[in-house]
């Protein structure tokens, strides 16, 4: 594999890690509207 | 009035009004259906990848809600879900009520939930729903000050299909007359 297919496959991996990272972010950091139940 | 809605608030910074410290930030808003308000919100820890935190923030411990942040007088308005009401210490997180369908009490569909709106400040007074209509586009309705909340879909009065907004200007113009056509006010 010459340079530019190596720079090519570096660039793959960080973009993969980076989509990751935001999914795993948005995964823990969660949150909702939660509606209590009625007391009535 | 300034009109909030609970994604404007989720993830928010908690800052404390003494020391300025950023001791958390806002995962779920938390609300009461009946009484029309919002009851308290839960926390996430700071920090890029960090998660659920264990204290959570009732509503009567926020000092203000700004466009910014949520401000507390000190850390010590988090409190441990031991020493928080029943109802923001273990929120039922089955009860979120985003996408769930509104239906007028003649059986017409709104759309679904796409957000909340609170009137922010002292009452955190719940005042509408941001909606997404079945056509896609965004809108919002006013509420009743009490609104029952059971099932997968929340019932409106049929009243309120006249009372849709495109924008959260045109819905604090609309919230007082639509209680004030319901007899609420």
């Amino acid at each position: 594999m010459d340079a530019i297919g190596w720079l090519i496959l570096v660039v793959i991996v960080l973009v993969v890690v980076a989509v990751a990272f935001v999914i795993i972010r948005r995964k823990r950091r969660g949150g909702g509207v939660i509606a209590t139940k009625d007391k009535g | 009035m300034l009109l909030m809605t609970a994604s404007q608030i989720r993830g928010l910074p908690v800052v404390t009004v003494q020391g300025g410290e950023d001791v958390a930030e806002v995962r779920d808003v938390i609300y009461s259906p009946e009484a029309g308000r919002l009851v308290g919100v839960t926390l996430n820890k700071r920090g890029f990848l960090a998660g659920r935190s264990r204290d959570v923030l009732p509503a009567e411990a926020i000092h203000a809600i700004g466009q910014d942040a949520v401000m507390v007088l000190d850390e010590s308005s988090l409190v441990t879900p031991e020493d928080a009401p029943e109802d923001v210490g273990h929120p039922a997180t089955e009860r979120n009520v985003l996408e769930d369908d509104i239906l007028t009490e003649g059986g017409a569909s709104l759309g679904k939930v796409a957000d909340l709106v609170l009137l922010v400040g002292s009452s955190g007074e719940v005042v509408g729903y941001q909606i997404e209509k079945p056509g896609g586009e965004r809108g919002y309705i006013p509420l009743p000050a009490q609104l029952s909340v059971s099932g997968v879909a929340l019932v409106v009065p049929n009243m309120t299909e006249e009372f849709v907004q495109d924008d959260l200007v045109g819905l604090g113009g609309a919230v007082d007359e639509f209680r004030t056509r319901l007899g609420l006010t």
